[in-house]
């Protein structure tokens, strides 16, 4: 796999890393400036999941599948209990469903301004970051008043939900959507128009239509490169077909097209929220729910934040499950950075791998390039650093 | 240079005080599902600060004087978690933060994690929570800044050793 | 510029047709679900077929350990195996491909020349239950970490941790 040559040399950016998110490995072949290869060594995340749910029953799997992301768990709850719900025969109430509905939409939210805030942070943007963060903080409180934690909600029970939206909540629900519409328009607008955001963003890692389709991308990755691909509307869960989101696309498939997509599906969050809580249906909140389930398999997806989660999930008849199996979304926007990064400068490197919004990040290590006889030591600091300078 | 043993009062208060009011900090993640790699982050956004007491996050393990540790320690992480602690210049200290980094969270027992970060490295504050909210994790790290007050150097010097 | 897709009846009756050369049995699990067992050898061409009708996309490749049953005695009845399922999206629909390969035999052809980002898949595929897929362009891991010994793959179902017995029972 790594070739070492005279003339090109391989950027390790390891898992530690300042921009704190998950770890991963790269190696980034270069030939001078340009990115010529690049492959990615995962697994630092590795907590054995899909055998851990295997030896625990179905209502403490939900805590556990919960957990595998902190910035999607609720996505992975609904999945998870769409998949065993479908197995065991029962119907959610629509009351459930309509705050599954809620939750769901708020973690979108959630999700992409943490990362706006993140990719701002990679860009050396740093006062969009503590901006972004600082507005996020108006979706967390209003995350806290309804379920009582501000990450990890766990609405989700088999069967429905656990807790209820007084009208209280709800107002306070509406004041903060409306705070943050007129924030992601300014948002918008600073991406769309700040030079200096467009000259590291306009252009670069530009992924084509075709490109997309062939590597399997999939989520705001793919949508950005102009392929459809939503499941809330191509396969509608938990009630989406009665409030369908629009598709938003763009044609160019730069990073600028990624980070316009994502802002731009935060207003059709915002329409979804706002026009379920119009009209709540009034019903229970969940339905009993047996403790074995019974044989059979079940394909379930659901529209995280980064894209398609899958689940397969098979059931023995016991109250064990045979087998979940999850896919997450970044695994199959991985093989886009991969090839998308070729022909780039180094100095763009970190742009383009918070461009997929990962949930395995690429991270710092120091960095040595052997240059005929000197050696030069970089740190993450420096490699950002001198992609700013590159740009200015 | 003088023996610690031997340092004046004034100079030990002074480095106590910088050590104190200055933290250098670095954060790493073993494996950690992010929720408490963001609610630390979150710590250093303007609604909570926690620069205003004083503790910087670094880039480098060299720089640093914390380690800030999430996850459960996956088998993969552990050495590298190790080698970023070898690379800290003493006196250092670590931070486990989350139910996760403390004993494992919800995966304990499973075949690919170690399930707690003391149980290979030696651990100086523990800040329980799935995730915990900024508020503890700014607790957390006023306790270990107190227990660095009124540590005399020799304590200092033990509690952040390496065994 | 939205694809030309077709509803969800017509979508299944064309995969079904792409399909039927290399297939042993056609099931219906569910409404828009089509499930379609398929031998290993037949598992490239009825890829491409899928591949070339742009038949949506492969969304992930399932492993499942299949081990048979055991009489009181503890001999097997039959053959253990190990069963991959291929599932590919488009739009609503969803479309099963089923390949059991034995113990015996562990090997199954690869899709990367179809679908380059098959790999990381594939690659799971093999670290976890120790299927040899041929010619795969990259077997290095992907999730197990460096000091993972060789030989032990977790999620068979014979795997019960690599010290002593778990106590949580995994």
């Amino acid at each position: 796999m790594k070739k070492i040559t005279d003339e090109k040399f391989i950027v390790p950016i390891g898992p530690q890393h300042p921009a704190l998110k998950e770890p991963g490995h790269f190696e980034f072949t270069v030939d001078g400036e340009i990115v010529t290869s690049a492959t990615a060594r995962l697994g630092y995340a590795h907590r054995g999941i899909e055998k851990a749910v295997e030896g625990h029953n179905w209502a403490q799997n939900l805590y556990i599948l919960e957990r595998i992301c902190g910035i999607c768990s609720h996505t992975h709850a609904t999945n998870y209990c769409l998949g065993v719900e479908k197995l065991a025969g029962v119907q959610v109430p629509p009351r459930a469903n309509a705050i599954r509905i809620i939750l769901s939409e708020m973690e979108r939210i959630h999700s992409h301004m943490l990362w706006w805030g993140v990719a701002a942070h990679e860009g050396g943007f740093d006062t969009l970051f503590m901006y972004t963060w600082r507005d996020r903080e108006t979706v967390l409180n209003l995350l806290e008043e309804l379920s009582g934690n501000r990450v990890h909600y766990s609405a989700n029970v088999l069967g429905g939900v656990k807790f209820d939206i007084t009208p209280e909540q709800k107002e306070k629900v509406y004041t903060g959507i409306d705070f943050l519409e007129e924030r992601t328009r300014r948002y918008l607008k600073i991406m769309t128009e700040d030079e200096t955001f467009l000259q590291r963003t306009r252009g670069i890692g530009v992924m084509t239509r075709e490109q997309a389709k062939r590597l399997g991308a999939v989520g705001p990755t793919a949508r950005a490169s102009g392929v459809f691909r939503d499941v809330r509307i191509d396969s509608p869960y938990i009630g989406y077909e009665n409030y369908l989101p629009q598709i938003i696309t763009d044609m160019a498939g730069d990073l600028e097209a990624r980070f316009t997509v994502r802002v731009r599906e935060l207003f059709e969050s915002f329409r979804i929220i706002r026009e379920v809580l119009d009209h709540m249906p009034e019903s229970e909140l969940k339905v009993k729910m047996p403790r074995k389930i019974p044989a059979g398999n079940v394909i379930t997806r659901v529209e995280a934040p980064r894209g398609e989660c899958f689940y397969y999930i098979e059931s023995n008849g016991s109250d064990k499950p045979e087998r979940i199996k999850v896919r997450t979304p970044t695994l199959p926007n991985w093989g886009s950075v991969l090839a998308t990064s070729a022909g780039h400068k180094l100095a763009d490197m970190p742009m383009i791998l918070v461009g997929i919004d990962p949930c395995f990040s690429c991270n710092d290590r120091a960095v040595v390039l052997n240059k005929e006889d000197e050696e030069n030591t970089w740190q993450w600091k420096d490699l950002r650093q001198y992609g700013i300078n590159y740009y200015k | 240079m003088m023996d610690k043993g031997k340092e004046p009062a004034w100079l030990q208060a002074v480095k106590t005080w910088a050590r104190v009011n200055s933290i250098c900090a670095i954060h790493y993640n073993t494996g950690s599902c992010n929720g408490c790699d963001i609610e630390t982050l979150d710590a250093l956004t303007p609604r909570y600060d926690i620069e205003r007491l004083g503790i910087k996050l670094q880039g480098s393990p060299r720089h640093a004087d914390v380690l800030l540790a999430t996850g459960p320690v996956t088998l993969q992480s552990a050495d590298r978690l190790v080698r970023i602690y070898e690379q800290m210049p003493e006196p250092k200290f670590v931070v486990a933060i989350g139910a996760c980094a403390l004993t494992g969270g919800v995966f304990h027992g499973s075949y690919s994690v170690i399930g707690g970060i003391d149980k290979i490295l030696p651990v100086d504050a523990f800040i329980p929570g799935c995730p915990p909210r900024p508020e503890a994790i700014i607790h957390g790290l006023v306790q270990l800044m107190e227990k660095l007050k009124k540590g005399e150097p020799a304590d200092l010097a033990e509690a952040g050793g390496t065994e | 510029m939205k694809e030309n897709r077709l509803n969800l009846t017509e979508s299944l009756e064309k995969a079904e047709a792409l399909l039927s050369p290399w297939i042993g049995e056609f099931t219906r699990p569910d409404d828009h679900r089509l499930d379609a067992i398929v031998a290993a050898a037949d598992l490239v061409p009825a890829v491409t077929a899928l591949v070339e009708a742009h038949w949506g996309y492969l969304a992930a490749i399932t492993g499942i350990d299949r081990p048979a049953e055991r009489d009181e005695d503890g001999v097997p009845q039959g053959e253990d195996e190990i069963e991959a399922i291929y599932t590919f999206c488009w739009g609503p629909a969803i479309a099963s491909l089923r390949v059991r390969v034995p113990y015996s035999n562990l090997m199954i052809p690869t899709v990367c020349d179809l679908i380059p980002s098959a790999s990381f898949y594939e690659r799971e595929l093999m670290e976890m239950y120790g299927v040899v897929v041929e010619n795969t362009p990259n077997p290095e891991r992907l999730m197990l970490p460096d000091i993972w010994p060789e030989g032990v793959y977790p999620l068979r179902k014979s795997f019960k941790g690599l010290h002593e017995p778990n106590p949580r029972g995994s």
